[in-house]
């Protein structure tokens, strides 16, 4: 998922908007008001997973070496979806007839959506618009299987 | 992906509207992304994402990729606030109801071990 921050596309279409370099010679001076903010909250990185204002110093989902004879039956990280990029931020977008979850061995409630429009100002007050085609969000809210059992989780694209 | 807590995803009692609200969530900032040598800064957001459940129902499956879908288009909208502290940047969008987007559903999926024993309904 990525939020596009960029004040030209405050007067353009936001077809023209769309991911580059953005080393062209109609870059601005002042960059850091043209940040784009790819917020790639990305699934291959659950390793290690982070819970938010965690009070305690977050767990490994990483399989754990076994003691004593044990079984290893694995992490407990969810599986990717087999024929995408693990890493979120390169999975296909939200659209009809395709696969939405991000999670393999997985039930619950799910939404995907994407293609956000909108205005906002940064700390300079100037006026940006955000959001491009790829502004992909989710949340995933179930069962998955790993490490050869169930587990009940919440999860969020971002 | 981000792991959420129980209280970060709401619904109502119809289960018609889900929201979604985190605060502090860590995220890159990567201008130049997808660039194979795009450099990241550590940045943070705050955003609540609300789903509406519209009345249209629909069906995404493939039995040959073991997942279904079953749900309704929906409208989503978005507020959040994005901050990058190395650069001193910050950024916060208009409110909620300002925002739109071209493609949103909601519902419930099932896939790979669990798709043949949910049954569709």
């Amino acid at each position: 998922m990525k939020v596009t921050l960029n004040p030209e596309c405050a007067v353009r279409k936001l077809s023209d908007c769309e991911d580059g370099n953005d080393q062209g010679p109609g870059l601005k001076l002042d960059r850091r008001h043209l940040i784009k903010m790819g917020a790639a909250s990305v699934f291959a990185t659950l390793l290690p997973i982070r819970p938010l204002q965690a009070q305690s110093e977050p767990q490994s989902c990483a399989p754990a070496i076994p003691q004593n004879h044990a079984p290893s039956n694995g992490g407990s990280c969810p599986y990717p979806i087999p024929w995408l990029d693990k890493n979120g931020n390169h999975n296909q977008s939200p659209m009809p007839n395709v696969e939405l979850s991000n999670i393999y061995h997985f039930k619950g409630k799910l939404a995907r959506c994407n293609g956000f429009h909108g205005m906002g100002t940064d700390n300079k007050g100037n006026r940006l618009a955000w959001g491009n085609p790829t502004t992909d969000y989710s949340y995933m809210a179930g069962e998955y299987w790993a490490a050869r059992q169930t587990h009940q989780a919440i999860f969020a694209h971002t | 992906m981000t792991p959420v807590p129980d209280t970060g995803l709401t619904f109502t009692a119809d289960n018609k509207i889900a929201t979604l609200q985190m605060t502090n969530v860590p995220i890159i900032d990567q201008p130049r992304w997808p660039a194979m040598d795009a450099e990241t800064t550590p940045a943070f957001m705050d955003f609540k994402l609300v789903f509406k459940a519209t009345d249209q129902p629909v069906k995404y499956e493939d039995a040959a990729r073991q997942y279904r879908f079953e749900g309704f288009k929906a409208t989503a909208q978005l507020e959040a606030a994005f901050r990058v502290p190395s650069i001193d940047f910050s950024f916060k969008t208009d409110p909620l109801e300002t925002s739109s987007c071209d493609f949103a559903v909601m519902g419930s999926g099932v896939n790979g071990k669990y798709y043949e024993a949910v049954k569709s309904s």
